[in-house]
């Protein structure tokens, strides 16, 4: 049995002994791996759980994708402004001081006081703006707006202030600038343990308000007031590698900080009236995105202005040019801080300051004999002689049309800066400014000695502001256009190239100022023509013609207009230069007509067009068929060639001239015989003159390019600006108005966008369908992508293959120049051929086919790669590549005409109409900052707003409170409304903004682009121990009309009843209400429902309604309908700049009603149904029952109300005297009371007695029970056991008696 | 009150239509003065109030103020809203010069614009609404202008283009029922001059921003699509126009396919006439168009159907001839667009810019402050066609203020 049951010895195929066995058996074999298979074949084991794989891709994918921020366009300019350093704090925190030492850090430079920004060279590639940021709310906004680094100074000694958290708070809503803690007072802590311990919780602290890892800066102490040298240093270094992420708002809009100030306003309107509108120019460097002249700005705390004028300077703290060195020259780490009185100048409340120069200020006596002390440094460190720049500055001096004589120069004493630095105060300011005036008009004064020019020349540094006078004197290219006011440089640049040009290409002047004039011309002719036009418009266009030709540039036009005709006369004979001079006098009509066919043309057309068709069916007027012959002549001509003929400048290099003529006589004649005959001729006379041609292309791409500008354009705008500056120089009387002279099409023509063909060329002829055959993909390709090139190229890359079905082996072409498949032998023969060429031409081919080779590889391999992010960022890198490349080859004043000002430039812009106390008030502590302005976000409008209040703001904001947003550039007081969106989309006005919720706003003011972040403050006045932060949010939506709702129940009071219709009055006042709302829902207060059916005659207003019930009598019926709520169209802008000095941050604006009410005490007046009163409650009091009798008779006799009949008075024999017992018997019947109680008590006693006698009888009863019960229980147990064994034995016995017996 | 800017003056009515678009995208009021003053019939015309109108219509907020005689407009631009409209255009210019307007506007729009305009849909003036559908629209694409609800249904059917299943398969509408069936291969509403009757779909999406694009090569030509249309007039006639207009053109290009769309009954709208619409696609995904119609009834002699045949194919080899990478009468609307671009460089290759090109040039400059920068290409040594223009800008960064965001 045993052996049987013995299992079967089964091998082992799992666990670890079989894996060791198998594994053996494999070495045996030799077949053996150390690695196990899941090491082997990962890819076997790869996926154990479908859904798991999925979840972990996902996952890390998810992980990925966050990483990711959207790509933006690379604009950062190659050579970017400043960076600008905000420096903020509580009072007394040691902000000053750390700039102090900043600057001193890295110009060597002690700076005593410090207003303003300061911009200094930190490095090789960086530049810094650094500007103290006060407490007042209004400087804390703004600067927040234009810092790129924020330097957040704390007293670790005081822990953060208000100013702190508000501060970050306004960071937060206006896009995050880089943040950097600085920790000061350490040295007040003398225990070192509690310094940690509050330098790590103010890190924390710091942490949460940032982000975790902010950089925070201990500055231990200070030593001679100043902070330790090494600790500033290393904050420098912070600062001068520290990368900028750009913020949205700064990215998209153009701002400038300003960094000097100028009043220009002509002295004679202020002494008429010193009130006036001022116009002032502001100086410093362009930021964010492209300026556009003209454009809109806004100044935070003055108001909206336009841009009169933009011009940019000379980068007054230049950059280092490129140099190997790591560390800056001495020379290089330039400070400009004009407010503060460093870029030589200062600028006091009513004066303006020349500072000379520090450490030699004592040096007066020197400076009478020697201009200036700084002067001179600047010329040492000029390149160039005195010689050069006196050449130079004659130049400019020829070009006025008004020079000065040197007593001029001597009458105006005030010019002198010498003068400049002795005089008061008072005089000061004023001559200043009358000054610069003078300079502007003039352009030049005339000097006689180098001396003399040089202090002009300080002087007029002094007038333009003070450029830094060392940078000025460097380079000698700019020393005309910093010597002369900004106007004259302009123009004297302008007229340079003008004469350049008319030096070297004489011809190209004179055949613009031919189509100039002849276009004006054109115009005349027109007006003659039509007669039109109104007079005025001839006169204008007519000065405006004599102004093109005339004012400044007028010398050098009529010289080369001289000049060009000579070489016909000389070249040619009588009858050509007839013919020429023939062709030149009809020049009106073609080269306007032919010049790139346009507005001219079709104006011109418009006039004869009529005529013209006409022509060529009937035959009209000789004349006009001459003039007609010669269009078309001309036309034609240029068609096949060029469209839009720039013509006249054929005649432009004189080498081409008299085949220009030629060709130009052979069109017309040409034309003639096109004209007249058919058009046959016309084909062949294009296949001639093919070099000709050629040589007339070159000429037009040379100059068609500034031509083509000039027709769409005008001419470029700056010399139309001077040209009308000229003009309104000379007399005043003209006036040019810009569109007229630009409309050179007639004014009330067809609109119409189609460019209709004027002259259609032939189709059915060879030639000209040839000239468009390559535009088809049947016609030649590109060399780099035609198809048979192509797949030649792959057969030589690929022509190599077996083909090993048949075993035939294809070779591709023997590349016939020196493909890689070419013998050695070849080569050299070739190489002996051709020695350097071939060699050059071969490695080109190879080099390509490897590009190509590679390309193919990444094209297979990498892209796979590549993803949707890679390819955005890719095409964002290649946009910002194209976009820096573009214009990068043109030079400044042409860049700035396509561009606009790119961010980087120092500019100057010229701002009128500036109320007087921006600069009466002035004070450079406050920032002034000129906020560029997008399209139509000058408008006002409805703004909506996603709105939060503040969670550390203590009240919430009541609607219709007026209350000062600072949202874009902007701080103004508005009124806004809230209101909370309801779930079928419905604004509905709130009476107050939620507590912890989000809730729109909506309010009237200037339109901002969505997405915009804002905040809001109740007042911007004096301080407040609270956090000023009221709410903050992000702007929705913009439009000109909004629909915010409040609910309006109307009552009514049904007045005749059936039995579901009731008549309701009371809810209207006439049947047209009525009619406006029927089918409307209504509803009484107990909830039955019911709709307006229809008006009734009587009573007016009132109407038939049906209800789901019958009404009561007593029932109020309402109607719940929805009012459109107006918001007020308040907007104020917060004017703090214009407020006297020390009182700028005392703005109030319109003040809510319950600051009015405090303020004068009044009392709401209350509705006194609100009032709350004492309830009093009457005692209610109800009546009998009454039943009646007929009831009564009808009820049981058990309901019945028993009649009993009210008894009568007891008689007097029923009535019972009352019992009085004698003392006798009073003392008995107490005894008696007295023993009957003892006895009572007794027999109580006894029965309680009685009772516990029982229960304890019970008890012992009870107990003898049980034991009685257990006695018998074990003699029964002991009974039965016995009986048990009994019987078992018997049994046993009986079975054993069997077994045996089976047995 | 932010200071309202500065508005500009001009004088004449010319132009019109890109002051008043621009004025709205710039938010610059615009004054226009002495309109046809000394005309016998002085101030606006119906069509130009019917502009005036759809103005008003898609913008919500703008001030219009004309004079008792017409001649002087005042137009304070409000925001743009959109929505779903209608317009009946004035008979007297055809619906695509409405629509030309409409295109630069509508991706600016609050709400995405779906209009209904009714009018004349091809005439002899104005671009017709086949020729923008199939030229203007993937211009619009180029700029990021795509998506659901970007079609223009109407007019007439233009073959589909390009193989790349547009949801424009154009078609014509009448009742919104229609709209719901599937696109009928025939036209169901064209309108002639001069008494129209047509009907026209424009939707367009509404973008924040637009793409700079670079577009200098024009690349081939690899098919030319037409209509041949005739409402009221003998079916023969598409066919005559289609005969002759291949004609010419089988010696370019083989790829070529002129339906024929022959109107009848309500959907032939109110005058009888016939004309062709050709354009030509190139490799690049440049469309350009050419279009001819026959003269309106009762005005200027009748035109042969072989004659406007040859003549259209004419004017598209001319179209060919001037090149470019949008056609002439999309130059506009591509510079527009340019410069409401990012501030980014963007670039366009142009064939001769038209004087109506050159004058809104200038309104651009006069309204955004942006100038182009104006570069003549020369054709080489190939057989090309004429000279060519690279106009090249950076965007103002534009962006569409009236989108809302949630």
């Amino acid at each position: 049995m045993e052996e049987k049951d013995r299992k079967k010895h089964h091998k082992k195929h799992s666990g670890p002994k079989a894996d060791k066995k198998r594994k053996r058996h494999l070495n045996d074999l030799g077949l053996g791996d150390d690695e196990d298979a899941r090491k082997r074949n990962p890819k076997a084991f790869a996926v154990q759980s479908a859904v798991r794989m999925a979840r972990t891709f996902h996952r890390t994918q998810d992980l990925k994708t966050k990483k990711h921020h959207i790509p933006v366009v690379d604009r950062t300019p190659l050579e970017p402004p400043p960076v600008v350093v905000v420096v903020v704090g509580p009072p007394k925190v040691g902000k000053s001081t750390l700039i102090k030492c900043l600057i001193r850090n890295f110009t060597r430079q002690k700076l005593i006081e410090i207003r303003g920004p300061v911009t200094i060279v930190s490095g090789k590639r960086r530049r810094l703006t650094i500007i103290e940021c006060g407490c007042d709310i209004n400087t804390m906004i703004d600067l927040a707006k234009v810092a790129d680094l924020v330097l957040m100074l704390i007293d670790a000694s005081f822990g953060f202030e208000m100013e702190t958290f508000e501060f970050l708070n306004i960071c937060q809503v206006h896009g995050f600038p880089k943040i950097m803690g600085v920790l000061t007072h350490l040295d007040t802590f003398k225990n070192n343990k509690q310094l940690k311990k509050t330098k790590k919780r103010l890190k924390h602290r710091f942490w949460t308000e940032v982000y975790q890892g902010a950089k925070l800066f201990y500055l231990s102490g200070m030593v001679h007031g100043e902070y330790q040298k090494q600790e500033i240093h290393n904050l420098g270094r912070f600062i001068s590698v520290m990368k900028f992420r750009p913020l949205t708002w700064q990215t998209s809009h153009p701002y400038v900080l300003a960094d000097r100030m100028e009043d220009l306003t002509n002295p004679e309107d202020l002494r008429v009236n010193p009130k006036c509108d001022r116009k002032v120019s502001l100086y410093g460097y362009l930021r964010g995105a492209y300026l556009k002249n003209k454009s809109q700005i806004h100044m935070p705390g003055v108001g909206d202005f336009a841009v009169s004028d933009v011009s940019f300077l000379p980068d007054p703290c230049a950059l280092p040019e490129q140099q190997k060195k790591r560390s800056l020259n001495e020379k290089d780490k330039l400070i400009y801080a004009p407010l503060s009185g460093v870029g030589g100048v200062v600028y006091d409340k009513d004066a303006i300051y020349i500072d000379l120069g520090g450490s030699h200020a004592h040096q007066d006596e020197e400076e009478e004999v020697r201009p200036n002390h700084e002067l001179v440094q600047s010329l040492i460190s000029t390149h160039s002689t005195i010689d050069v720049k006196m050449a130079s500055s004659k130049v400019s001096l020829f070009m006025d049309s008004k020079p000065l004589g040197s007593e001029d120069v001597e009458n105006q004493k005030f010019v002198m800066p010498k003068e400049e630095k002795q005089i008061d105060l008072k005089t000061g300011r004023v001559r200043r400014k009358a000054m610069f005036e003078e300079e502007n008009d003039d352009g030049a004064s005339d000097e006689e000695e180098g001396q003399d020019e040089e202090m002009s020349e300080d002087e007029m540094d002094g007038g333009e502001g003070g450029d830094g006078d060392d940078i000025e004197g460097e380079s000698d290219k700019e020393v005309p256009g910093q010597e002369l006011g900004l106007r004259s440089a302009k123009r004297l640049k302008r007229e340079e190239t003008t004469e350049e040009t008319a030096v070297e290409l004489p011809a190209f002047a004179d055949s613009d100022d031919d189509l100039e004039m002849s276009s004006g011309e054109e115009g005349e002719t027109d007006l003659d023509e039509s007669k039109e036009e109104a007079e005025d418009h001839g006169d204008e266009e007519e000065s405006d013609k004599k102004e093109s030709s005339g004012s400044d540039s007028e010398s050098s036009s009529r010289r080369i207009s001289k000049f060009t005709p000579l070489p016909h006369k000389e070249d040619k004979e009588q009858r050509e230069n007839h013919n020429l001079d023939h062709h030149l006098g009809k020049k009106v009509v073609p080269t306007t007509d032919s010049g790139n066919c346009t507005a001219d043309e079709a104006s011109e057309s418009e006039a004869e067009g009529s005529s013209q068709d006409e022509e060529e069916e009937e035959g009209s007027n000789d004349d006009l068929e001459v003039e007609e012959s010669n269009r078309k002549g001309i036309q034609s001509a240029p068609d096949k060639n060029v469209d839009g003929v720039e013509w006249a400048e054929l005649k432009t290099v004189e080498e081409e001239e008299e085949d220009v003529e030629n060709l130009l006589k052979e069109e017309e004649e040409y034309g003639e015989e096109n004209d007249f005959s058919a058009d046959t001729a016309g084909a062949l006379k294009w296949k001639e003159d093919l070099t000709q041609k050629a040589a007339e292309a070159f000429l037009r791409q040379q100059q068609s390019a500034p031509n083509l500008r000039k027709l769409v354009y005008g001419t470029v705008a700056e010399d139309a600006d001077e040209e009308d500056d000229a003009d309104e120089e000379l007399g005043g009387l003209f006036h040019v108005s810009r569109p007229d002279k630009e409309s050179r099409q007639k004014a009330n023509a067809l609109d119409c966008s189609k460019f209709p063909v004027e002259t259609p060329q032939d189709w059915d002829l060879d030639e000209v369908m040839n000239s468009i055959q390559d535009c088809f993909v049947t016609g030649k390709w590109e060399a780099d992508k035609d198809a048979a090139k192509l797949l030649e190229e792959d057969e030589e890359l690929y022509g190599d293959f077996e083909d090993l079905e048949t075993g035939v082996v294809h070779k591709g072409k023997p590349a016939a120049e020196g493909d890689e498949a070419g013998s050695e032998g070849e080569e050299e023969d070739k190489a002996g051929k051709e020695p350097k060429l071939g060699e050059e031409e071969e490695k080109k081919k190879r080099m390509d086919k490897k590009h190509k080779l590679k390309e193919m590889f990444d094209a297979e391999y990498d892209e796979g790669d590549a993803t949707y992010f890679d390819d955005l960022k890719g095409e964002m890198q290649k946009q910002a590549q194209l976009n820096r490349a573009e214009f990068e080859d043109q030079d400044d004043e042409s860049r700035v005409q396509y561009e606009g000002f790119r961010p980087g430039m120092y500019v100057r812009i010229e701002i009128e109409n500036i109320p007087c106390e921006f600069v009466l008030n002035f004070d450079p502590h406050y920032p002034i900052i000129l906020g560029g302005l997008g399209n139509s976000e000058g408008n006002v409008g409805y703004v909506q707003l996603r709105l939060k209040k503040h969670r550390w703001y203590k009240k919430i904001l009541k609607t219709r409170d007026p209350i000062i947003f600072s949202l874009g550039w902007r701080r103004f007081q508005t009124i806004p409304m809230y209101y909370i969106e309801d779930h079928n989309g419905r604004h509905r006005l709130l009476k107050y903004s939620p507590q912890h919720m989000h809730c729109g706003a909506t309010f009237w003011g200037p339109i901002t682009p969505q997405g915009t972040g804002f905040l809001a403050i109740q007042s911007v006045s004096g301080t407040t121990p609270d956090f000023r932060i009221a709410a903050t949010g992000v702007v929705l939506d913009l439009d000109k009309s909004i629909t915010v709702v409040k609910k309006l129940k109307l009552t009514g009071f049904p007045f005749k009843i059936y039995k579901n219709t009731s008549f309701i009055k009371g809810m209207f006042n006439s049947p047209l209400e009525v009619a406006k709302f029927e089918g409307a829902a209504i509803r009484t207060v107990s909830g039955i429902r019911g709709q307006i059916k229809k008006a009734l005659r009587k009573p007016e207003g009132a109407f038939r309604a049906t209800f789901e019930d019958k009404l009561l009598m007593s029932d109020i019926v309402f109607m719940r309908t929805w009012y459109p709520v107006s918001i007020p169209a308040f907007y104020n802008p917060v004017t703090s700049l214009l407020k006297p000095a020390g009182e700028k941050d005392t703005w109030t604006g319109m003040k809510t009603t319950g600051q009015l009410r405090h303020e004068r005490g009044i009392r709401l007046k209350q509705n006194k149904d609100s009032l709350y009163k004492p309830i009093v409650r009457e005692k209610k009091h109800f009546n009998k029952l009454h039943i009646p009798k007929a009831l009564q008779k009808a009820l049981p006799f058990k309901n019945k109300p028993k009649n009993h009949e009210k008894k009568a008075k007891p008689t007097k024999d029923q009535w019972r005297p009352a019992v009085i017992r004698e003392p006798h018997e009073k003392k008995i019947s107490a005894l008696l009371t007295a023993l009957g109680t003892v006895h009572s008590y007794k027999i109580k006693k006894a029965k309680l007695n009685h009772h516990q006698h029982l229960k304890d009888y019970l008890k012992r009863k009870h107990k003898e029970e049980e034991e009685k019960f257990k006695r018998q229980k074990e003699a029964k147990k002991k009974l039965f056991r016995i009986m048990g064994q009994k019987e078992k034995k018997r049994q046993k016995s009986s079975l054993k008696g069997s077994g045996e017996r089976e047995k | 009150m932010a200071s309202q800017p500065h508005s500009l003056s001009y004088v004449g009515c010319n132009f019109l239509r890109p002051r008043l678009v621009l004025s709205t995208l710039s938010g610059r009021p615009v004054k226009i003065r002495k309109i046809r003053a000394k005309e016998e019939n002085p101030g606006l015309r119906d069509f130009e109030a019917s502009f005036i109108r759809l103005i008003d219509k898609v913008t919500n907020g703008s001030r219009i103020e004309i004079n008792q005689t017409g001649t002087t407009l005042y137009y304070q631009p409000g925001l743009l809203s959109g929505g779903v409209l209608e317009h009946d255009c004035s008979p007297h210019r055809s619906i695509g010069y409405y629509l030309e307007s409409l295109l630069c506007l509508a991706p600016f729009m609050k709400h995405p614009l779906r209009i209904v305009l009714r009018g004349v849909t091809n005439d002899q003036v104005d671009p017709s609404v086949d020729v923008l559908k199939a030229t203007a629209l993937p211009l619009l694409k180029k700029f990021g202008i795509d998506g659901e609800g970007f079609e223009l249904k109407g007019g007439g059917e233009m073959p589909r283009l390009s193989g790349r299943g547009w949801k424009m398969a154009i078609i014509v509408i009448l009742l919104p029922l229609q709209v719901l069936l599937p696109l009928p291969k025939k036209i169901t509403r064209r309108g002639m001059p001069p008494k129209g009757g047509g009907e026209v779909i424009f939707a367009c999406p509404v973008r924040k921003v637009l793409r700079p694009i670079q577009f200098t090569d024009p690349g081939k030509i690899k098919r030319i699509r037409g209509t041949a249309y005739s409402v009221r007039v003998s079916p023969q006639i598409a066919n005559r126009i289609v005969d002759s207009a291949r004609s010419i053109l089988n010696k370019f290009i083989p790829d070529i396919y002129i339906y024929t769309d022959h109107m009848k009954g309500t959907s032939s709208g109110k005058s009888p006439g016939f004309g062709l619409s050709l354009v030509a696609e190139t490799t690049n995904g440049t469309f350009l168009g050419a279009e001819l119609a026959s003269n309106p009834q009762g005005q200027g002699t009748a035109v042969l159907p072989e004659e406007l045949g040859l003549n259209c194919a004419k004017l598209l080899l001319e179209e060919i001839y001037r090149g470019g990478c949008v056609d002439s009468t999309n130059q506009s609307l591509v510079l527009l667009l340019m410069t409401l671009g990012q501030q980014d460089v963007s670039k366009v290759l142009l064939g001769p810019l038209s004087p109506y090109t050159i004058e809104f040039l200038r309104h651009l400059r006069s309204f955004f402050q942006i100038m182009f920068k104006i570069e003549t290409k020369p054709s080489h040594e190939e057989l090309q066609g004429g000279e060519k223009v690279l106009m090249t800008c950076v965007g103002i960064g534009f962006s569409n203020l009236s989108k809302i965001i949630k």
